[in-house]
Parts: structure tokens; C-alpha cells; sequence
């Protein structure tokens, strides 16, 4: 894990063993009280049902202490002191109200808790829950970047959103306009990276926008653009960056003009070729 | 090559892989055979060469963060939890935690003075008969006094079974609470044991003076060592974590934490442990109506029990060097 000497907001980078970073976003007193609650319910719901259960079919043989001590021993001090430690250990750092909430917690190093992580983070809570209502872990939580609580702090864990986002396709933009426009660009012109990057975050987002609105949002880079390229005062600059977006990102069915990253991409296909063959199926 | 093309050629994989996660994460490892996890594997680290190029293919915004995503997910199962292994525990509970404990200046400093508490409570718990009352409470004096007023009877199995539920849950929970609070610089976890001390102290010193004092002592005898024993050693592992941040050995406060407090798991589990066997003889040995001299057999057995222990398998030994 980096120091967090550049983390501005609450993304976390996690390197992996194969030296990749990929970033968590970790999650704030916001989404764990939900997950607390809900579990909160769940203890007493189990609680009281197994004490009702068992206080039931002991009291009718006329053993009724000793069931209310089984459900001591069973129940009550599991329950109490374990239900997260035991969860967080078979569920990989989830427990059922940190699952509905979609959280997980992980070592701040982005590795799976093990299960003494798990246990000692959750009996600390009594500490975290002084003097009332987790004051203490709201307080310890604010003071670090991680939203850590003092168990947390103490047993280097922190919980993660998990965000579930789905794969879509490079939007297209398929107004006649537009694809009229993106012919009359000059074939040799390729934007560049910064420009590139800028355009797909702007057609990421203007659909957002009001017409008018997306004109003079688009004048910025639009302008100079329009000026370089030649292209007459009329044309439309929500249209140009949009046409140059297709330019960049959408395959238009021409002839490939040869990049270095087309052998790029061809090279970082071959490593895995061979596994990949194998298919999935057939392991049902 | 466009980014539509790259994303139309990994769509297929990075799906598969998404499946293979779903997969996991429903049945776990053991439900999966070689060739899947290879291949799991090897889509995963094409996964993560692919997020490490995102900004040179010039992926969406919006790509980058699924890949995060499926990263993440995949790292997850592929890096999962260790859990419990019962021959570790075992090693961990009869090796390493004496070891670490003979040398542990928290744990001796827990119980010089919980010990030191106890003794004088109890002295001036004898010899001045308001202090108790001051000390431990009226009422909860008058219930203790009540409660020994008659001598213990053979009860029940039953509610005996009822009783060492509630002794389990109380008192290992008086334990784990006392552990807990050690965290805040050892101060709170000092305070709790110099009220413990203080309190039962006060009571022994008390009970002595009155008419109770030998139904009290033939019922406390035979789990007192395990119990008291077992409430010094919450204190001290509580106390370990707490110092470990005034004391840090040239670590941040942090890391020395995160040590300390991984290293006093074990010692934890032997508490609670300590504890259940507390529970175990209060409840069945301590109110039956054996003869005291079975019940005081049972005192000294837990006393060298704990002497061989802490003391035996505590002393340090070669290749055991335990850090104080």
C-alpha cells in the first residue's frame, strides 16, 4: 500500500502481488450503520428466538435452568463477543449486514483479514462504543484517512465499498450531424492523449446538459478546435468534440493507420493465450 | 486500434472472469477444480495488465472504474482469509503464549497490582467492618452476605448447568471487556483491575469477619485460582496493547499496536479458556457437597496446574526467544 501522500479523497490504492495498484473506495460512518444495525437486529432477532426455542423444550421436560445456561453459553456470549469475529472469518471480512450494505473489510494493505484480525477488531468495539453511541470510533475515525476505528487502528483493517459496476460499451454518439461532421474532419488529424481524455469525460457527461448549455461548456476547447481545423463559424461545437470523440474511441470501418499501440495491445494478448483456450463450462 | 475494439476483443474474458468471481464467491475454492483456477488466475492477472495499460489504451472513465472493480474482486478471491487451524491454536496456546507471558512486564505488572490491591482491600476489609460496605456497595454486600447465610446444598444438575451458563457469560465478559479497555494507553484497563481487586478484596476481607465466612470460603476455594488468574491475565494482555503505544520500541504507534495487539489474540483465547474452566468447576464442584478436603485438592491442583504453566512452560528456552 502507498503512503497516502497523494490521496485526496477516499480511494485507497491497494498494489497487488503482481504490482498493479487498483483502487477501493473505503467506506464512512455512513454506509456502517447501516451494516451495524442490521446486524444488530439479527443478533437480537436470534437471540431472543433461541432463548424463546430453547426455555420452551427445557421448560416442558422441566429442565429450564439448564436451558437458559446452554443458552448462555451458546447464544448470549457468542453472540455478544464473536457474531463479527466468526462472520468476518468464514464470510472473507463480511458479516450478513456488511454483505446487504455491500462493505468488506480487508487489512489496510488490501490482503483478506485473517481470522485473528477478525475476532480482536470485533471485541475492541467495546472501546470504539465509549462513552456512548461509538463516540470514540466516530472520533478515531475522523482523525485518520481510512475511516479507521480505534479496533481498527489496532488490528490494521479497514472496510471497503464494493461498488458494483457494470461493463458498458464506449458510448457512441450516432447523430446524423455528428457523423456527417466527423467526415469532413481531415483524416491525419489524431487528438491527442490530454485532449482525448478530455473528450470522453465530456461525452461521459453531456447528456447531462441542456443544448445550449453543451455549447458553451464545449466553447472552451471548442473554439480553438474549430479554428485549427478550419471548419466554418456555423458548425456546432457540442457536435465537433463529439465527432472527434468517434474519431478517437469508435471504430469508423476504415483501414487502421498503424499505431504503436495497436502492437501493444497484440502483445498483451499472447501471454495467456494458451490457459484462456480452456472453457469455462466445464467444470458444471 | 480503437477502444472499441479493445473493449469488444476483453469483453469475453473480462465476463469470464466476472462469472468465475460470481462463482467463487457462492461456493467458494474447494468446488472448483485445477483447470478452473488456472484459469481464474490467468484472467485475473490479464485483468490487472490491462488495468495497468488503462491510461495508455485510453479506456472511459467509466471502464476504469469497472476494471478497478473486477480487479478488486478477483484479488479478493484469489487472496482469501486464512481461518482457524486447530494444531496452530494448539501450538499457540501451550508454546508460545507462556513463553511470551513469563516475560511480559505487563503481565506482572497486572499482577502485582491486582494482588497488592486484593491484599489490602481484604486487610482493611477485616479489620475495619464499614469499609467493605463503603467500598463494594450495600446492597451487593448484603446479597453476598445473604447468600451465604446458609451452607451450600447439593442442587440440582439442571440448575447447576443453568448457573455455569451465566458464570461463562458473565465473568468471561467482565474479561474481555477489562482486555478491551487496556487499548486506551493501559489506563482504563489499570483502573478496571484496581476496581476488580478492590471489590473482591473488600468482600474476602469482609466475609471472614462474619458468621458466612465458612460457607463463603468452602464455596469460593476450588475456582478462585482459575478465576482470578484468569481476570490478571485479561488485564495484562489489555495493558500490553495500551503500553505498546507509550512504549513503541522505535515503530510508529501503529505498528507497534498492530504487534501488540495481533500478539495478545492467543493470549486472549487463553483467558477465555481460563475462564470456562473457572465456570466449569464454580458450578458443579464449588456447591456440591463434596467434603472440603476434595475441594481443596482441587485448589492445589489448579495452583501447580497454573505454576506449570506459566512457570514451566514459560521458562525461556533455546529457540524460543520470546520478546518481553
Amino acid at each position: 500500500m502507498e503512503t497516502d501522500g497523494h490521496q485526496l479523497d477516499t480511494r485507497v490504492r491497494v498494489v497487488t502481488p503482481e504490482n498493479i495498484a487498483f483502487q477501493y473506495r473505503v467506506a464512512g460512518p455512513f454506509r456502517r450503520l447501516p451494516a451495524y444495525l442490521i446486524d444488530l437486529a439479527l443478533r437480537i432477532v436470534v437471540g431472543a428466538a433461541t432463548l424463546f426455542g430453547l426455555s420452551f423444550v427445557f421448560g416442558v421436560i422441566g429442565l429450564g435452568n439448564l436451558g437458559l445456561g446452554l443458552w448462555l453459553v451458546l447464544f448470549f456470549f457468542p453472540l455478544t463477543w464473536f457474531y463479527g469475529g466468526v462472520f468476518e472469518t468464514f464470510w472473507n471480512g463480511q458479516t450478513p449486514g456488511k454483505r446487504i450494505m455491500r462493505i468488506r473489510v480487508l487489512s489496510v494493505e488490501g490482503q483478506a483479514i485473517n481470522a485473528s484480525q477478525a475476532v480482536l477488531r470485533n471485541i475492541l468495539r467495546v472501546v470504539d462504543a465509549l462513552p456512548s453511541f461509538y463516540l470514540l470510533g466516530l472520533v478515531s475515525a475522523a482523525m485518520n484517512d481510512r475511516f479507521q476505528r480505534l479496533g481498527d487502528l489496532a488490528c490494521g483493517t479497514m472496510v471497503v465499498c464494493e461498488e458494483p459496476h457494470r461493463l458498458r460499451d464506449v458510448a457512441r454518439v450516432n447523430e446524423p450531424e455528428v457523423l456527417r461532421l466527423a467526415a469532413a474532419i481531415p483524416a491525419g488529424f489524431q487528438p491527442d492523449r490530454t485532449l482525448a481524455r478530455a473528450l470522453a469525460v465530456y461525452v461521459g457527461r453531456r447528456g447531462h446538459f441542456m443544448p445550449s448549455r453543451r455549447v458553451q461548456i464545449a466553447r472552451y476547447v471548442g473554439v480553438p478546435l474549430r479554428e485549427r481545423l478550419g471548419l466554418p463559424q456555423s458548425t456546432n461545437l457540442d457536435h465537433l468534440l463529439c465527432a472527434l470523440y468517434s474519431r478517437a474511441f469508435v471504430t469508423d470501418g476504415e483501414p487502421e493507420s498503424t499505431s504503436s499501440l495497436t502492437a501493444e495491445v497484440a502483445d498483451g494478448d499472447s501471454p495467456f493465450a494458451a490457459v484462456a483456450a480452456i472453457p469455462v463450462g466445464e467444470a458444471r | 486500434m480503437k477502444v472499441s475494439d479493445l473493449l469488444e476483443a476483453r469483453r469475453e474474458k473480462w465476463r469470464t472472469l466476472e462469472e468465475l468471481c460470481g462463482r467463487l464467491e457462492a461456493r467458494g475454492r474447494r468446488r472448483m477444480d485445477a483447470p478452473l483456477v488456472s484459469r481464474f488466475a490467468a484472467l485475473y492477472r490479464s485483468a490487472c495488465a490491462d488495468l495497468a495499460l488503462a491510461d495508455a489504451y485510453q479506456l472511459p472513465q467509466e471502464t476504469i472504474r469497472y476494471l478497478h472493480q473486477l480487479v478488486g474482486r478477483a484479488h479478493n478471491q484469489l487472496y482469501r482469509s486464512r481461518l482457524f487451524r486447530l494444531r496452530t491454536w494448539g501450538r499457540q496456546l501451550l508454546v508460545d503464549v507462556p513463553q511470551r507471558l513469563f516475560r511480559d512486564r505487563a503481565l506482572r505488572l497486572a499482577f502485582f497490582i491486582f494482588w497488592g490491591v486484593f491484599l489490602l482491600s481484604a486487610a482493611l476489609g477485616y479489620s475495619r467492618p464499614e469499609f467493605a460496605r463503603h467500598v463494594v456497595g450495600k446492597e451487593t454486600m448484603n446479597r453476598v452476605e445473604e447468600m451465604y447465610s446458609k451452607p451450600v446444598d447439593d442442587q440440582n444438575p439442571a440448575f447447576r448447568g443453568g448457573m455455569m451458563g451465566l458464570y461463562i457469560a458473565n465473568n468471561a465478559g467482565i474479561g474481555l471487556r477489562c482486555f478491551a479497555m487496556g487499548l486506551l494507553f493501559g489506563i482504563f484497563g489499570l483502573l478496571d483491575t484496581i476496581q476488580n481487586a478492590s471489590m473482591l478484596g473488600g468482600i474476602f476481607g469482609h466475609m471472614a469477619t462474619t458468621s458466612q465466612s465458612d460457607n463463603f470460603f468452602r464455596f469460593v476455594t476450588a475456582h478462585g485460582p482459575f478465576e482470578l488468574t484468569a481476570i490478571v491475565m485479561a488485564a495484562g494482555a489489555g495493558m500490553r496493547m495500551g503500553f505498546s503505544l507509550l512504549d513503541t520500541k522505535g515503530l510508529t504507534r501503529i505498528a507497534s499496536l498492530r504487534r501488540a495487539a495481533m500478539e495478545s489474540v492467543p493470549t486472549m483465547g487463553a483467558f477465555v479458556v481460563l475462564f470456562m474452566m473457572a465456570a466449569l468447576i464454580e458450578a458443579f464442584i464449588s456447591p456440591s457437597s463434596l467434603p472440603y478436603a476434595v475441594k481443596f485438592g482441587i485448589f492445589v491442583f489448579s495452583i501447580v496446574t497454573l505454576v506449570f504453566y506459566f512457570v514451566f512452560l514459560g521458562y525461556p528456552r533455546e529457540g524460543h526467544r520470546a520478546v518481553g
